[in-house]
């Protein structure tokens, strides 16, 4: 394998990936943040914590404008460190990957990474925009989270090594059992601690929009790293010993 | 008479200090954007990065975007 190739497709495809979710979520989510943080702005006006004046408001535009432009340059960073993850299943497993070329190998894996460990541990520990979470839990929160992540994708490889070992008429057992298996981490998992105190049209809506936002960027990873391994094709290292 | 032979080896296996790499690039890239509080910059500015959060303020958007807890 040319390692260098592989390493610049790998970081490029999740690099440009990420950019394109910044960009998603600047276009789609980004109205159902500038909602929320007004609330919670009310709320601080509300209980005393701040006054509404001319200079908070300067205040407000100025880091809204950092957090904005941050959007899409933590979308980039984000995508090429899961890039970077993605990259590293997929060289191991592309060989088994269904599909006759390399972008369709690359999107069934994605699409099986954005099920194991976005949309289960999504369905367990959604989304939340900002007014709805509490500072003092978000070390708990943080935690709960990777922790989940971490047990569904482990859990999917565990089980999949299991299916391997399994005749094809057997096979099924391996789904059920991952099923099972994620089915008792649903319920033994702590719920998020945090009540949802903002309006659920608000939060529903958030939630909607970076499902979206996200499931573009899985998309985009799968297409543009098959794309570039097809084009440039890592693999192809042929060394001639001639005697 | 000499005679000249040549054999071709294909290698397609991926080298683990690449997997190395890219685990180590994925670990930094996540904790940046998902967990840091003013840890990094705590390196160089001391306990005002906690204060000033400014990674957190940076990714502030894309992290309640992505489902990150954040606050």
């Amino acid at each position: 394998m040319k390692t260098a190739l592989f390493i610049a497709i790998v970081l490029a495809a999740g690099c440009f990936a990420g950019t394109i979710h910044g960009l998603a979520n600047l276009a789609i989510v980004e109205p159902y943040l500038d909602e929320a943080i007004g609330i919670e702005n009310q709320n601080l006006f509300a209980s005393g914590e701040e006054e509404d004046t001319p200079q908070f408001q300067v205040e407000y535009d100025s880091y809204r404008i950092w957090q904005k432009g941050g959007q899409v340059l933590a979308g980039a960073i984000l995508g090429t460190s899961i890039g970077a993850l993605f990259g590293i299943v997929f060289a191991l497993s592309r060989k088994i990957l269904p599909g006759n070329n390399h972008v369709k190998k690359a999107l069934v894996l994605s699409g099986i990474m954005w099920f194991t460990i976005y949309l289960i541990p999504f369905l367990k520990y959604p989304a939340n925009p900002p007014t709805v979470g509490d500072a003092d839990t978000v070390v708990l929160r943080a935690i709960l989270y990777l922790s989940f992540i971490a047990i569904s994708g482990f859990g999917a490889v565990g089980f999949y090594q299991l299916l391997k070992r399994l005749e094809k008429r057997k096979r099924f057992v391996a789904f059920i059992g991952y099923a099972a298996f994620l089915s008792t981490a649903f319920l033994l998992m702590p719920e998020n601690p945090d009540e949802v105190t903002a309006p659920m049209d608000l939060v529903n809506g958030f939630r909607a929009m970076s499902v979206v936002a996200v499931s573009i960027f899985w998309i985009s990873l799968g297409v543009i790293l098959g794309a570039l391994w097809q084009k440039y094709n890592p693999d192809k290292q042929i060394q001639t010993k001639t005697y | 008479m000499s005679q000249s032979r040549g054999i071709t080896i294909t290698t397609t296996g991926v080298p683990i200090y690449a997997l190395i790499l890219l685990a180590a690039i994925f670990a930094f890239g996540l904790f940046v954007v998902g967990y840091d509080q003013g840890h990094l910059f705590s390196v160089i500015m001391g306990e005002t990065a906690f204060e000033e959060s400014y990674l957190h303020e940076l990714t502030h958007d894309m992290r309640h975007a992505a489902g990150f807890p954040c606050h």
